[in-house]
Formats: C-alpha cells, sequence, structure tokens
C-alpha cells in the first residue's frame, strides 16, 4: 500500500497547488473551512486532524453566488454575450464522508433527472477530491445512521490516518490514479494495518423514518418542533447538501449579469409568488419543508437522505433546534393524525 | 434553426416579440420567434418557458404553437417582470429558455370526450390542448368548455370563445362572469358551481381544469360530486419557479418538482402528494 508521511503533506499540497487550486481544511480567524492552500494561508493552522470543520467544501462546487451570464440591453435589443462556465482544475484535500456524501447529493441534484447545470458540470468534472477516512466520530456526528460509512468517503482518493507513521493513501477512480501519478514522488510502499474505528456517542435511529413521514404532513409534532425556531436560516446556509437557489440580477444602467445565489426554504419570499399568494405562509410549514425535503422528500426522489449527518445545523441554529431530536421525536411519536 | 437549451438550460435564446394583442385589460398575448426567424423550440400543450428580460425571469405557458413558425405567451399582469412585459412594444428582444414540464395528456386522451375547464387566465395554457384537439378534430370526441372570468371584460380570446369555438362540430361552449352586468346576457355564477349546474356526464370523459389555486380545488370538488373518477381529473399546479429544471429547489410539492414533473397531474398523482396545493 502507499503511504504519506505527514511531514510530507506540506510538499504534497505545494506540488499539487502547481496545477490546480488546492482547498484544504484551515483555521481562518474565528472560523474553519476549506481554504485555498496558497502564499497567503500557509500560514495558517491546517486542519486535517479536524472532523467536519465549519464551513464545508461546498462552494467549490456551488458557490454561495455564481455569475452565470452578462446582459446588454440597447433601446429594444438584448444580448447575452458571455457566460461563465468554470472549468479550472481544482483539488479539494481531506473531505470527510458526510461532505463527500453530500457532494454525492448535489451531482444527483445538478447532474441527473432530465437536465444537466452547465454550471455546476463545469466545476464538478474538474475536481478532484481526496477524502479523509473518520475512525472517530466527533459528539455532533451521526453520519452513520444517515447511511453514511464514515471510513469509506466516496471520493477519489481516500487517505487513512494510522497516527504517526503517516497516511494510507489509496486510489479510488480515474481522476484519483491521476493525483497519486502527479505526487507519486512524496508516497511510499509500505504495509501498515487500518485504524480501529470508535463508535458514534450520538445515538439517532433513523431507520424507517422516511416512511413513518409519508403519513405526517399534517401531524401537529411539526408545530411543536417548529415552536423554537425563527426561520433565520442559518442551518441551511451551513448545510453541506442544501441545494436551493436564487436567480438575481445585477443591472447597471443597460448591461449587467444574472447570477444565482444560494437560498433558503426558511424564508417567506422564497416561495412567495409574483400574485401574492404564498404556499407555505409561517415558519411551520418552512421549517416542515425543511426538515421533510431532508429525511423524506429527497430519499423518495433519489433513494436516499439529504441529511448526511454531518451535524453542523445543530452547532450554528441559535434557538437549540436539533435534527437528531427531530429524527428521534418522529421515530418514537405515534404517527396517526388526530384531526 | 435552434432547439432546446439543452446544453446550458439555465442560459435563455434571445427572442423577438414579432405582435403584441391585448386580450383583456390585463392581459397580453406575445407573439415570439427566433432571432433571424422560425420557431425557438418545439413546445408541446401544457408545457412552459421561462421568458425573462433584464429586470427578472417567469415561467408561463405556452398558449399555442403547434404548426407555427412562432410562439405565443398570454401573460397577465400581476408583479415587476409581467408590468414591464406589458410595456414593451413589437421588436423587442426577450430571453427565453425552455421547454419545461411534463404537458397535458394529449396522447392518452385521444377517442375521449374532452372537458375543459377554466377560470380567468388559466384558459391561456389550455388554450393550447383545446386548439390541437380542434387541430386533430377526429382524435378527440365531444368537446365541452366551461369558462369564467371575474367580468365580461376579462375574458381572453373573446374571438374564439364567442365565434371559432361554438361552430365547432360536436363543441359546446359555456361562458360565465362572476357578477352581473348590464351587457352581459349569459350566465352568472362561480365556474364550479357552473360545472355542476351543467353537470356534463363523466362516462368516457377527460377533464382539464386551469385556473386560480381556489377555483382549482372547487372544481375539482364539483368533478368528484359528478362521479368523476380520480384519472379522469387532470389540472395544473402553480409554485414559485426559478430554475425550471428541477434544481432551485422552490417549487417542490412534496417529492415533486412542479416545473419538471408538472405542472399537469392528475388526480390519482395528486392525492398522493402532501396537502400543500
Ligand atoms: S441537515 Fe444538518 S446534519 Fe444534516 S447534512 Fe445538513 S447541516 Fe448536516
Ligand atoms: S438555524 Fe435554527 S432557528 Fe435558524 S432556521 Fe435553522 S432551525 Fe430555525
Ligand atoms: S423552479 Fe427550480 S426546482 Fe422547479
Amino acid at each position: 500500500m502507499k503511504i504519506l508521511a505527514k511531514d510530507k503533506v506540506q510538499a504534497l499540497l505545494d506540488k499539487i497547488a502547481q496545477q490546480a487550486t488546492v482547498y484544504v481544511p484551515m483555521a481562518i480567524e474565528q472560523g474553519s473551512g476549506f481554504y485555498p492552500w496558497n502564499e497567503d494561508n500557509k500560514e495558517k493552522p491546517l486542519l486535517l486532524d479536524a472532523l467536519n470543520v465549519y464551513n464545508s467544501p461546498k462552494y467549490v462546487v456551488f458557490p454561495q453566488t455564481e455569475r452565470m451570464y452578462d446582459l446588454k440591453q440597447q433601446g429594444q435589443e438584448l444580448s447575452i454575450d458571455k457566460t461563465y462556465e468554470d472549468s479550472s482544475e481544482r483539488v479539494i484535500f481531506g473531505v470527510r464522508a458526510c461532505d463527500a456524501r453530500a457532494m454525492r447529493s448535489l451531482d444527483d441534484v445538478f447532474l441527473t433527472r432530465g437536465f444537466e447545470d452547465s454550471f455546476y458540470k463545469a466545476r464538478r468534472d474538474n475536481v478532484t477530491v481526496i477524502g479523509n477516512a473518520c475512525y472517530n466520530p466527533g459528539v455532533n456526528c451521526f453520519c452513520g445512521a444517515m447511511g453514511v460509512a464514515m471510513t469509506e468517503p466516496e471520493t477519489d482518493v481516500i487517505i487513512r490516518d494510522t497516527g504517526n507513521d503517516g497516511y494510507i493513501w489509496e486510489a479510488k477512480t480515474e481522476k484519483g490514479e491521476k493525483l497519486t501519478a502527479l505526487v507519486a514522488e512524496f508516497l511510499v510502499d509500505k504495509e501498515l494495518k487500518y485504524p480501529e474505528a470508535k463508535s458514534f456517542t450520538t445515538q439517532v435511529d433513523y431507520e424507517g423514518v422516511a416512511e413513518k413521514l409519508k403519513s405526517m404532513f399534517d401531524h401537529p409534532l411539526w408545530q411543536k418542533m417548529a415552536e423554537p425556531c425563527v426561520n433565520c436560516g442559518a442551518c441551511t446556509y451551513i448545510c453541506p447538501s442544501c441545494h436551493c437557489f436564487d436567480i438575481q440580477v445585477k443591472m447597471w444602467g443597460d448591461s449587467g449579469y444574472r447570477f444565482r445565489c444560494w437560498d433558503s426554504c426558511m424564508y417567506a419570499e422564497y416561495s412567495a409568488e409574483a400574485g401574492g399568494g404564498n404556499p407555505r405562509p409561517t415558519g411551520v410549514e418552512r421549517f416542515r419543508q425543511r426538515f421533510l425535503h431532508k429525511l423524506e422528500f429527497f430519499n423518495e426522489r433519489y433513494g436516499y437522505s439529504l441529511c448526511t449527518g454531518c451535524g453542523r445545523c445543530t452547532i450554528v441554529c441559535p434557538a437549540g433546534v436539533r435534527i437528531t431530536d427531530i429524527i428521534n421525536e418522529i421515530k418514537e411519536v405515534d404517527s396517526s393524525v388526530e384531526l | 434553426m435552434s432547439n432546446c437549451n439543452c446544453e446550458q438550460p439555465l442560459v435563455p435564446h434571445i427572442v423577438e416579440v414579432i405582435d403584441i394583442v391585448e386580450e383583456t385589460p390585463d392581459v397580453k398575448s406575445f407573439y415570439v420567434k427566433s432571432v433571424g426567424g422560425g420557431l425557438p423550440y418545439q413546445v408541446m400543450p401544457g408545457q412552459c418557458s421561462m421568458l425573462s428580460l433584464p429586470v427578472g425571469e417567469g415561467m408561463f405557458s405556452c398558449t399555442w404553437q403547434e404548426g407555427q413558425e412562432y410562439q405565443q405567451y398570454a401573460i397577465k399582469r400581476v408583479g415587476l417582470l409581467t408590468e414591464e412585459l406589458h410595456r414593451i412594444e413589437v421588436g423587442q428582444k426577450l430571453g427565453l429558455r425552455g421547454p419545461y414540464g411534463n404537458g397535458f395528456p394529449i396522447e392518452t386522451s385521444r377517442g375521449k370526450d374532452m372537458l375543459f375547464i377554466a377560470g380567468g387566465i388559466g384558459l391561456a395554457p389550455l388554450r393550447s390542448f383545446i386548439k390541437h384537439c380542434f387541430k386533430n378534430r377526429s382524435d378527440y370526441g365531444k368537446i365541452t368548455i366551461i369558462y369564467g372570468s371575474r367580468s365580461y371584460n376579462d375574458l381572453c380570446f373573446k374571438k374564439e370563445l364567442f365565434e371559432e369555438w361554438p361552430s365547432q362540430p360536436d363543441t359546446e361552449v359555456h361562458i360565465t362572469i362572476d357578477n352581473p352586468e348590464e351587457i352581459w346576457k349569459g350566465h352568472v355564477g362561480f365556474v364550479p358551481a357552473y360545472v355542476e349546474e351543467l353537470a356534463p356526464d363523466p362516462a368516457g370523459k377527460v377533464s382539464v381544469t386551469c385556473g386560480p389555486p381556489i377555483m382549482i380545488k372547487f372544481a375539482l370538488q364539483s368533478l368528484q360530486k359528478l362521479g368523476y373518477q380520480d384519472e379522469q381529473i387532470v389540472t395544473t399546479l402553480e409554485m414559485r419557479m426559478k430554475c425550471g429544471i428541477g434544481k432551485c429547489g422552490r417549487c417542490n410539492i412534496g417529492s415533486q418538482y412542479i416545473c419538471l414533473d408538472g405542472p399537469v397531474f392528475d388526480l390519482t398523482q395528486l392525492k398522493q402528494l402532501p396537502q400543500e396545493w
């Protein structure tokens, strides 16, 4: 097997950075997230031992705002001169299994079911992902309950931390093989034992919940669970798999551009109609939409949950809403609705 | 000839407005073709397109295209984009992308009697199906159209309603307005009540209903009362849309995206969705 010694990591990142933008988990100011490995950032602490950093790598393939095309209007004329599909080479290093799963759900949304989103595709086709297998899940982690194998991130390369001996390096896809060839000089052949996986501390039982939710749309539990929620949307912005976006325009006089940006089902404007109506008039319907999308609707469409168990929404929520409690409550409640 | 936006589904084609017709005080029909002539792409009855001006994009059901070199969209003035559209003149260039959605069941309805029920601007999408039936008259049985608007002035496509359609073979057109008016000698009352009053026999029929959500709700109840089975009841749903291609998330009802899996559903399908419509 191939081994990457820990003191070779920086040199390896330097090497890849010669041909691609490399995103690595780092601490920047109070936050943490995936940032480009460049001269400015090299001094910042690398967070390869951290589990899922605060900001997921979602924005590398699906930026928070993404310019789509330029617009020009002159009298009655209208033109679109330039579109902005970005196909530059990118590598994301150290992605955890939960975030890798989230990227798979973005792939399913943006690239399947009739239409391929050209902006997403340009980025995604040119991204190589190096996953960092988890062996010691954190207090907020529950990916296992959501059907994610923490030691087998769905990525092009998997690295496995064996401690002082370094990382086991496994290429999993063609892209992974290509990257491995590029960094061959930093890898040595040696046999090491796989690390041992510890168990989850957060107990969640999602078994059968998606199915059960099918008959719980009008259940009074939603009222109760939504009560503390202030519909701030923080949970949706931090979520690695939330994919909703808005399409907006910036015009200066006659020219400008159309762009898309992350949007949140927690906001009233999200579903407000031009005529003034809104099918989700209060916070309760919006709260229900978010959690049903994560835990039921996505399953029906794509066959697995849109929650990957990363635990981020629990950390950011100012109101103490915990998706794990929601799952457990649904699991336990009597699903029959009293009307 | 250009076709769908398959390669870059979010980037519009540029089309030209070749004619604008005022249908009612707040509804105008826009006729568009590709810049340089020809059809932007094929739209089936019931399918939609995203029309845009710099100010924004909006999803509109195609009102008529079949066999023509242009597409027609009848659009009601309700918000920012539609205000702007109502101000443009012939020759204006627009953004257009599509076609989106599943469209009406034109194939599976063949050989059946057709019952079309519409309220207000709801006649715009339905008209593409109605005209399809007239164009292929022998493929469909008896045609019954029940249509209503707030007032006489708000009735769309008057020439067709009062002259062309009633003179078609084996066709009945019933028109109603919500409140009495001096110039109006016809039926007065809401569409769902009128449907019950006329009580068209469900045997061998497919019903297709388009209109404001509240009208749809009551009209579907009326049809059920008259004995129509779930699979004989077809309607369209509306939700706020942005992408039109099942990506941006906002137009879902349950696991279905109205832009992609709809907008046309029959009651069997609707009953499997959560009651959010
Ligand atoms: S819903 Fe919460 S726990 Fe699930 S993937 Fe999103 S942020 Fe993570
Ligand atoms: S972060 Fe908490 S309060 Fe804010 S929208 Fe999400 S669940 Fe509601
Ligand atoms: S409009 Fe974006 S998903 Fe339907």
